[in-house]
């Protein structure tokens, strides 16, 4: 029993947003869909919602033909990045209405929506007006609203990206225990996000998705690991991960003049030739013994340090494990750690992995 | 300092209040008087200055052959012909708003704004022009002097108020609040009339008085298109009009005409003061 | 540029009242020139408040703005010399691109060959050297922000530029990059620059002088660093840092240590003069290190979660009513039931009625 979309394709312009995606969901997973924005994320979401019909393709769902049926027979919910709420009813009234709409049996509905309120933390509020709760709270009567539901396509657009930095932190954990409880075999969970690491600690399956095609499907350890080319590297790591143009020549791997190293053991069966040489910013560290970088600016974030950094034309980003700030044009010595590089092939593909290998 | 701020601020609103407030009283005091008191020198006080009597009040009720003008029947007729149109505009321009602010219509180059200018262009028009194509039009149809054909026409010049104003209205809601009902298992129909219907009633409102405002005060309109069978208010009014003007029955039937706009007028305004219309979204 | 003095300043909507409500308690602040300073905290806090009072926009209802030793709390705006950009783009329409930029200066009867000499200086810092001709309205989201931030550089004799929220609107990529450019000029112009966000990341990134609000007040003001290692109250603990800093109610057992439960932890900060039982020790999840054994300073308990960040991995554990996060690398082997956490005595900071000691 699941989803699945087969060759979706759709260009309303001259550009496409959805091009060729082939996807299957299994019930009971969470899936997280990562990409830039207007990657096509939002119509990838609206098309399974049914507010879009693509131009070709198919979409099964329980074997049944899902684009033949229309979008409010499809038992599906959504939560928007703008929290959308109806704003003629308080909060109960918002809950309860697509459950009156489905004319189910009124004690039946009692029951689930207060099991809802209570799920999002919300009880006591059920008599407040939309317009006078604040932004996390009506995102909270909205999700509330999609669990009621108990649809069985859950879809999440971006949900925390409008709310206050710390009250994502806090929410983020909060979705994570509603989506793994024991009702959510019933479900399929989408998630969209452009952050990658809200896609790591939701845990689910990744798809990397970039102008409207998938780049990589698979476990959040597995993408993490195994980026399948260069722009996934990018998608996937936050600060991107290092790509800088090198080749291995005469057992060195050679970035520039002034960056040169003997080839390490776990690369010893790599051929000569030119290749794009990928490191996380996570493992380039300072060291005494290492390279000169000058410091073209450096970015502090809650609890580390990112050191954006040239040598002539390599250009790198370290995150330093310490709040520091540095002055630009500063010289700081880094070192990388050579067990950690990915190589890619001149044309973006992955050739060689630190940890499949 | 303040005090003195607080003072003109007061002084100005109590003098333009009076400035407003200055021709009703006129007119109820003038209702009162009879030709000599009229004629003589302005009299403003009753019992101090003049002498009230109810003629000007009284003439509006007798029947033609003694020498007055009934309004009972004209001022039905046009509560009827002015609330049944404006009640029609509504509706229709209201659908007609809805489907101009979530569809998308492109018909060579003409799109979405240009339908809509073209809906609120009827209203530049002076009325003049439309005059003869009305009545050919009433008269073709048998409707010239009827209930019907007047609505009809009123419907025709209220509607782009009502789309004007609700199309507005209805761009300032959310896409996304549709989206979501379709969802949560409404169909369109459902859609527009449980959820994007109820958080546009303040536009409704708005577009209700323009259209019953509009719709009552019409003396072109009626008076080229009712003679005889139905007579319309503003129309009967005019009657009253003979060598001598007079002053005492028109500031009655004046009062009595405006009377209902201010009803309408005080009853959606405590409606608005409780808060109900609040449809704001964040 | 200007000093900016706020003396003795506190704001209430309704001063008149017998209990006012401050939406800015009293504080004296002030700015030195050629600074680079950021408000920070979270929605309400008052931070738009202090801006608008010190641009014009509001007048305090107590105290006194001072701009080199001038007293400007009742001079309006357009006397201030102050350039202010908001969050959401500010541009004349149907102006070009070098007109919206040239109008501050126009205003001011600047000569037109200044006018053209700065405007294509700022136009350039800004990347917008090639859009200079097109008409304002058709340019993107974030190249209108642009100009609103290029109309508050054009005049080189602002006492300040304040910003509120400016780069909400912009994509994540450029946002780093205009970060760094407010950072190149502050360093060309030397002009005050006052960042407004409730991003720590952002006021991290941008400033030398952070200066954290909450409810009003000023929590405290310090570098990137002070505020990391040593937060001053509770709640910027909370505030700053991925995840918040780990907090615990503690008793004091002599000079210094404590007693969190059943465990001891030695700490730097000396106890003596004390004599608060509302006393909490605070330890952020980066200083707490994985042992083998039991030690000083260490708790045993229970793992109940180990996400992987990617980059990091966070591990949640708990020994009765104590809940622990601690941030560790990726490699660091994590056993799967029971763990010995260090909190080291040097980070340990100790906070009576949440200020620390």
């Amino acid at each position: 029993m699941s989803l699945n979309l087969g060759n979706i394709i759709f260009k309303p312009t001259d550009q496409y947003h959805l091009n060729d995606i082939s996807l299957n969901f299994e019930y009971g997973k969470m899936y997280t869909i990562l990409g830039r924005t207007l990657s096509g994320k939002t119509t990838l979401l609206k098309t399974i919602a049914g507010l879009q019909t693509p131009d070709s393709g198919d979409i099964e769902f329980d074997g049944k033909d899902f684009l033949a049926i229309p979008v409010w027979e499809r038992n599906v919910a959504m939560v928007y990045q703008q929290f959308i709420n109806y704003p003629h009813l308080n909060v109960k009234q918002n809950i309860e209405f697509p459950l009156k709409q489905r004319k189910m049996d009124e004690n039946l509905i009692e029951k689930e929506v207060s099991d809802a309120i209570q799920k999002v933390g919300l009880k006591g509020f059920e008599s407040r007006k939309i317009q006078e709760l604040s932004g996390g709270q009506q995102q909270r009567v909205a999700l509330a609203r999609s669990l009621a539901k108990k649809a069985k396509i859950l879809l999440l657009d971006e949900p925390l990206v409008n709310l206050d930095y710390k009250l994502r932190e806090g929410l983020r954990e909060e979705f994570k225990k509603l989506f793994t409880g024991s009702e959510a075999s019933q479900s399929i969970f989408i998630y969209a996000s452009t952050d990658p690491l809200e896609a790591m600690q939701l845990n689910g399956d990744i798809i990397v998705i970039d102008e409207g095609k998938i780049l990589q499907t698979g476990s959040a350890k597995e993408v993490f690991e195994n980026p399948a080319n260069a722009k996934v590297a990018e998608i996937t790591n936050d600060p991107a991960m290092n790509l800088n143009k090198g080749k291995i020549e005469n057992n060195k791997l050679i970035l520039n003049n002034n960056i040169q190293f003997n080839l390490p053991g776990n690369l010893q069966t790599m051929s000569s030739g030119d290749y794009l040489v990928g490191i996380r910013a996570t493992d380039l560290h300072l060291d005494n013994n290492g390279f000169d970088f000058k410091v073209d600016i450096s970015e502090i974030s809650g609890s580390e340090t990112f050191l954006h950094l040239h040598n002539q034309d390599i250009k790198c980003v370290a995150t330093i494990e310490e709040v520091k700030s540095y002055e630009v044009d500063e010289n700081v010595k880094i070192n990388f750690d050579l067990s950690k590089i990915y190589l890619f092939k001149e044309s973006g593909e992955l050739h060689y992995s630190p940890y499949n290998n | 300092m303040p005090k003195l701020y607080t003072f003109l601020k007061y002084f100005c609103v109590i003098l333009w209040s009076c400035f407003v407030i200055a021709p009703f009283l006129w007119a109820i005091s003038t209702s009162f008087k009879d030709f000599n008191s009229v004629t003589g020198g302005a009299t403003y006080i009753p019992w101090l200055q003049f002498e009230p009597t109810l003629d000007g009040w009284s003439v509006l009720f007798k029947p033609g052959s003694q020498g007055g003008i009934n309004i009972i029947g004209p001022y039905f007729n046009s509560v009827f012909v002015t609330f049944t149109a404006s009640f029609i505009s509504i509706a229709l321009g209201t659908l007609a708003a809805y489907a101009l602010s979530r569809y998308t219509f492109k018909a060579g180059f003409v799109q979405n704004n240009d339908i809509t200018f073209f809906f609120i262009s009827q209203r530049i028009m002076p009325p003049v022009v439309l005059s003869i194509p009305f009545f050919i039009f009433l008269s073709t149809l048998g409707l010239l002097d009827s209930l019907a054909g007047l609505i009809l026409v009123y419907i025709v010049l209220l509607m782009p108020i009502a789309v004007w104003i609700m199309v507005d209205f209805f761009n300032r809601v959310p896409k996304e609040i549709d989206e979501t009902a379709l969802i949560d298992g409404c169909n369109p129909f459902q859609a527009f009339f449980k959820v994007v219907l109820p958080n546009s009633i303040p536009g409704m409102i708005v577009a209700g008085l323009f259209c019953i405002i509009f719709g009552w005060i019409d003396f072109f309109f009626a008076f080229i298109l009712t003679f005889t069978n139905v007579q319309l208010l503003p129309v009967k009014i005019v009657a009253l009009n003979s060598s001598i003007t007079p002053w005492w029955s028109l500031s009655a039937a004046a009062l009595v005409s405006v009377a209902p706009l201010i009803v309408v007028a005080f009853v959606v305004e405590r409606f608005l003061s409780k808060g109900n219309l609040s449809g704001a979204l964040k | 540029m200007a000093k900016i003095e706020l003396t003795h300043i506190a704001h209430s909507y309704n001063p008149n009242d017998l209990n006012p409500i401050f939406a800015l308690k009293e504080m004296s602040l002030s700015w030195a020139d050629g600074g680079r300073y950021a408000l920070l905290g979270p929605s309400g806090c008052g931070k738009t408040t202090m801006l608008n009072i010190m641009s014009g926009l509001v007048t305090p209802s107590h105290g006194k703005v001072m701009f080199d030793q001038k007293d400007v709390t009742r001079t309006i705006t357009e006397e201030r010399n102050i350039a202010q950009v908001f969050q959401f783009p500010v541009i004349y329409g149907t102006m070009s691109v070098y007109e919206n930029l040239a109008f501050p200066l126009k205003c001011r009867q600047t000569p037109d060959d200044q006018i053209d000499k700065k405007v294509k200086e700022v136009a350039e810092i800004l990347n917008l050297q090639d859009f200079l001709h097109n008409r304002a309205k058709g340019l993107t989201a974030d190249q209108k922000q642009l100009i609103s931030l290029g109309r508050g550089l054009v005049r080189e004799d602002v006492a300040a530029i304040l910003m509120d929220e400016p780069l909400t609107v912009i994509d994540p990529d450029l946002k780093f990059r205009l970060r760094r450019k407010l950072k190149e000029i502050n360093a060309k112009y030397k002009t005050t620059l006052i960042y407004v966000t409730h991003d720590q990341n952002e006021a991290m990134t941008f400033a030398d002088n952070i200066i954290v609000m909450d409810e009003g007040e000023v929590v405290q003001a310090g570098s990137p660093k002070d505020l990391f290692e040593r937060p001053q109250t509770t709640f910027v603990g909370y505030f700053i840092g991925s995840p918040a800093m780990n907090l615990y109610e503690c008793k004091v057992i002599n000079s210094n240590q404590v007693s969190v439960g059943s465990n001891n932890f030695s700490v730097q900060t000396n106890l003596d003069s004390t004599n608060t039982s509302n006393l909490k020790l605070g330890i952020r999840s980066e200083y707490i290190t994985v042992e083998q054994t039991s030690g000083p300073n260490t708790i045993h308990a229970d793992i109940i979660e180990v996400e992987d960040f990617g980059n990091y991995k966070l591990i949640t554990a708990q020994q009765d009513l104590i809940r622990i996060k601690a941030k560790v690398k990726r490699e660091q082997e994590a056993p799967s039931e029971k763990v010995f956490l260090q909190f080291p005595a040097e980070h340990c900071c100790v906070y009576a009625d949440n200020k620390l000691i």
